[in-house]
């Protein structure tokens, strides 16, 4: 699965590590020749996708609270996958095609860390995303329509709107570090255009020829460089929990949030005989104040100086990320650190210790 | 005229109602073009650094870069260095994660240099700039993401040599994502790195505001690749500054007569004086500021340059040396607060600062000074003119007026004074006119239009229309309104001595960002319109975590903000060095027990050294809440000096 969705990056490296640039206008060249073409326009695309759209009315219409969002029909007797939001706050919404038919939805199920939920309407013969045929994939650079009703530009018989654009990245969201503040955290499109905005979140993602890749996000900012994020969700994230709720069959998965509540620091630098600077403004770097003589720490090479840049893959910008990594730590975990000597990286292996951690850690905390 | 017949055939193809077949070529090539340009693009990480001027916006995540020699050497958008990390990791398109050192900066460009020990690199193809034409399609490339390959973005180049020659503009998104990684072209040949820059303003963090509007910049790798040679030296590339300001201010209509040259300039140097009128700089004919900019744009500190001026019907040629810096400008002090009463004749004195130069020269209140160096001043706006145009050590001749006497006074000038006197007495009221009906007074609570976000006022209840009044805009820390304790630290002062207190509030736990300058500006221009405002008394007042948006409008926006007053927080962040547009003066309040003395001591003197008048005041009362009345008294007096000379 995962293999199949990065044939593009592939290639990418593939090309890389042969030797740069000399056999690349072969490549280029050749792929032009012999790549698929897909035989539907993007008219046709959107004339096709558009009615599979739906436009969803409900709660809010107060202060800074919108009251409509998007959704899409994926079964033809009214399965309606949208966004998990305020919307849904009351018992039902209006639901409202296309052409204009207007229907009442009860909320059949949602998933909030998935912040998904799924309307129904009773309807038959419903144009809507197979499921099971209508997905596809799309890698950076490829373009994509987004589908949705973005500020309530259609009312009444209108299809939504379209925004053109590009996949920009297939990445993860990582809520867990304080950047992004969203319920789901998991593998995303990024799209170039600013497809999330007021009541687009619910809308979908299609490829150029139509094939579902995914649902629009809501509105989401990164904390670090206060710029927003224009994300999908992709359908291969959201496709079981759809028919199992569909189905009747849905259970919602323990919260992953209430989990990390109640883990609780376990293990410090000090457990390995590290001592680091004192964390004294907003972003210390992680530097080794000192290695406890005949520690671990000491025994795998580590030094006074020694800038520590990575615990596991994960950069370390300041002392306190490297305090709540090392609070992470389970009994038995292999450590690895990469730190800065000078200007080389060296990594450093270390095992965390399987005893009791020490029960003073909070010593170590900012 | 077609570049490249390929990418032209498939715009017009895709612009007019497109066959699948094209826009699957035109998706494919957009792909090719970025893996044949993704090896050489690196993301880049840092560690640490100095807290930030502007939060939020300096990017302190992952950043990108693109490598431009095989032996290691990369380039990235200057933007990310602005808080001099103190370690800096390279990750390669393979996986290999570097150290990397920081070589030097372009500051012209905004590009720095950066350098990684390996060998064998990729290195982009640069894309001539015979090829760059306006509609051609340009890719942007960042690798900030966790994903094995660059992220895209695809857009056109929207025209050429903007921002004063530097750089091409793109529609395709541009932002902290993607700075300091390539544009590249459908044949994935670099035209050039992205970079937040702006027309309007120069500094670390110009053109941020403008990220992902379809306004991005990209500078010429071309460009960058005449220059790496000489950064690999480890020294900065500066802008060249000629030192001198002109009359006209408009760079549109403006026209280049020198108005003043600054002191140790290339331009005193080289003998121009004011009154001259450019007319060519290096053979190009000059007629207004805006072709000035565009030639001085792409020249570096320590090029050369030759002026044609025209001096008295005569045309002179000089050739001089375009500097890094200036000695900063400090403006010199005589220490006298002239009367804003526009009933008084000619420059009158309203009051005389204990033991300043004018005191020892013996001037006292209500005199008028009618000459300076032998020339006529006939308001205290000329006044301030003529003094402006003096060194800080300048011995001044002043004729002055007292009763029906008149007497010359000299006196030595010096540096701006580092603190307040005790007292300054209230200027007296003049003015005669009744409020007009329905101008409203006191504490009013008002929602900006066009914003749809709130704001408080007190405008005094004595507020009358003739009286100038100083305006002080007041950003409270984020979570702590702190409205009760400013209103009555200033309510008493405002009607004393005709100030408004404008309070924009921010909602949220983000705090101020400096997407906020638009809303405070407009609502200082909300105010100014409905209520008299003395355009040379407007400061901001920043308190805690407001300080750095509060210094961000205080030193863009020199035109309009004259005072930046800072509360529980310390001036920090590189700033624009003084100069005689600028006219900003510095109050700094230090508050608690926990207080980092040499932090704040080090900004102010830094302050000093940029040639701004700054005051630094302590206290030991505790910082959080806004300053009691007593504790408040000094910046009253502070705001009530700021049109001293």
């Amino acid at each position: 699965m995962r293999q199949r969705l990065w044939t593009i990056a592939g290639e990418v490296c593939r090309v890389g590590s042969l030797g740069p640039w000399g056999l690349l206008s072969v490549l280029f060249i050749g792929s032009l020749g012999s790549g698929q073409l897909s035989a539907q326009s993007i008219s046709e695309t959107i004339e096709d996708v558009s009615p599979k759209v739906v436009k969803i009315f409900g709660a809010g219409g107060r202060k800074n609270l919108y009251d409509y969002g998007s959704g899409f029909l994926v079964s033809p007797q009214g399965h309606i996958v949208t966004v998990w939001s305020h919307i849904l706050d009351g018992d039902a919404v209006t639901v409202v095609l296309h052409d204009g038919r207007r229907f009442t939805g009860q909320i059949l199920g949602a998933e909030p860390p998935l912040d998904l939920a799924i309307v129904k309407i009773d309807g038959e013969d419903l144009p809507h995303f197979d499921l099971t045929r209508d997905v596809g994939e799309a890698g950076p650079g490829a373009t994509v329509l987004a589908f949705s009703n973005v500020f309530k530009v259609a009312t009444g018989d209108e299809p939504v709107s379209v925004i053109h654009g590009v996949v920009a990245a297939r990445t993860k969201l990582s809520a867990s570090r304080g950047v992004f503040e969203a319920p789901y955290s998991g593998p995303i499109y990024v799209v170039d255009s600013v497809t999330n905005n007021s009541g687009a979140a619910g809308g979908v993602l299609t490829t150029r020829d139509g094939r579902l890749l995914g649902m629009l996000g809501k509105e989401l900012r990164n904390n670090v460089t206060h710029t927003w994020l224009n994300y999908v969700v992709p359908i291969s994230e959201l496709q079981t929990p759809i028919e199992e709720m569909i189905t009747g069959k849905f259970k919602p998965r323990p919260s992953e949030d209430d989990e990390a509540k109640v883990t609780v620091r376990r293990f410090s630098p000090r457990d390995f005989g590290l001592v680091m600077v004192p964390d004294v403004v907003s972003r210390t770097p992680a530097y080794v104040d000192r290695v406890v003589p005949g520690s671990a720490a000491e025994a795998a090479g580590l030094k006074t100086d020694d800038l520590v840049v990575f615990v596991g893959e994960r950069l370390v910008p300041s002392c306190r990320v490297l305090l709540e990594e090392f609070g992470r730590l389970e009994p038995g975990d292999p450590l690895t650190l990469v730190v800065r000597r000078g200007d080389r990286l060296e990594s450093v292996q270390l095992t965390t210790p399987r005893n009791s951690p020490r029960n003073d850690v909070t010593t170590d905390s900012p | 005229m077609p570049s490249s017949a390929s990418s032209l055939l498939l715009l017009l193809l895709s612009l007019a109602a497109p066959p699948a077949e094209v826009e699957g070529l035109t998706d494919r090539a957009f792909q090719q073009a970025a893996a044949l340009a993704a090896p050489a693009v690196v993301r880049i990480d840092t560690v640490g650094g100095r807290e930030q001027l502007e939060p939020g916006m300096v990017s302190s995540g992952a950043t990108t870069g693109l490598l431009v020699s095989p032996d290691g050497y990369l380039v990235s958008s200057a933007f990310h260095f602005v808080s001099q990390p103190s370690s800096i990791l390279v990750t390669l398109f393979d996986g290999r994660r570097l150290a990397a050192r920081q070589i030097a900066t372009d500051r012209q460009r905004m590009i720095t240099l950066l350098k990684v020990e390996a060998e064998r690199l990729p290195t982009p193809i640069a894309a001539p700039k015979e090829s760059f034409r306006v509609g051609q399609w340009a890719i942007a490339l960042g690798r900030t993401f966790e994903a094995e390959s660059p992220s895209v973005s695809v857009g056109i180049v929207s025209a050429l040599n903007r921002v004063w020659g530097k750089a091409i503009q793109t529609d395709a998104k541009v932002s902290p994502v993607n700075y300091g990684g390539p544009l590249i072209d459908i044949e994935g040949r670099v035209l050039g790195v992205l970079a937040p820059l702006s027309p309007h303003e120069s500094g670390d963090t110009a053109g941020v505001e403008w990220y992902d509007s379809g306004i991005g910049f990209a500078v010429p790798l071309v460009d960058i690749l005449s220059v790496v040679d000489q950064l690999k030296t480890g020294d900065d590339l500066l802008p060249g500054l000629l030192g001198v300001t002109f009359k006209g201010k408009d760079l549109i209509q403006g026209e280049p007569l020198i108005d003043r040259v600054r002191f140790g300039s290339p331009a005193e140097q080289a003998g121009l004086k004011p009154g001259d009128r450019l007319t060519a700089l290096d053979g190009s004919p000059i007629t207004r500021m805006a072709q000035l900019r565009h030639i001085l744009g792409a020249k570096y500190a320590g090029e050369s340059l030759r002026c044609e001026v025209l001096r008295d019907k005569q045309t002179l040629e000089v050739d001089l040396i375009l500097a890094g810096e200036l000695p900063p400008f400090t403006p010199a002090f005589l220490g006298i607060l002239p009367s804003r009463n526009p009933g008084d004749s000619g420059a009158a004195v309203r009051f005389v600062w204990p033991d300043s130069p004018a005191a020892i020269a013996g001037l006292k209140s209500k005199d008028v000074i009618e000459q300076v160096q032998g020339i006529d001043v006939a308001t205290p706006a000329e006044l301030a003119d003529q003094l402006g145009r003096l060194r800080v050590d300048a011995v001044v001749k002043l004729r002055v007026r007292r009763g029906d006497k008149s007497a010359e006074l000299t006196a030595s000038l010096v540096l701006p004074p580092t603190a307040l006197p005790t007292d300054i007495p209230a200027p007296a009221p003049f003015g005669v006119q009744d409020r007009p009906e329905g101008t409203k007074t006191g504490r009013l609570m008002e929602t900006l239009a066009g914003h749809d976000r709130e704001y408080w006022l007190y405008i005094p209840e004595n507020y009358r229309p003739d009286q100038p009044h100083a305006l002080v805009v007041f950003l409270h820390p984020s979570g702590n309104p702190s409205e009760q304790g400013a209103l009555a630290a200033w309510r008493a002062e405002c009607e004393r001595r005709s100030i408004i207190l404008l309070a924009p509030r921010v909602e949220g736990r983000g705090g101020w960002s400096p997407n906020d300058q638009e809303f405070i500006n407009d609502a200082i221009k909300h105010v100014r319109e409905e209520y008299t405002v003395a355009g040379d008394r407007i400061a901001v007042l920043g308190m805690g975590n407001a300080a750095p948006v509060a210094a961000v409008l205080a030193f863009r926006q020199p035109d309009l903000i004259r005072g930046l007053a800072l509360i529980d927080s310390p001036p920090l962040g590189r700033v624009p060095e003084n100069s005689p547009e600028r006219r900003l003066q510095i109050y700094s309040r230090a508050r608690g027990a926990s207080i980092e003395a040499a932090k704040w001591t080090q900004a102010v003197s830094e302050l000093r050294k940029a040639g701004y008048p700054a005051v630094l005041s302590r206290s030991d009362e505790e910082a959080g809440a806004y300053p009691t009345p007593e504790s408040n008294a000094e910046l009253v007096r502070w705001v009530d000096s700021l049109d001293r000379l």
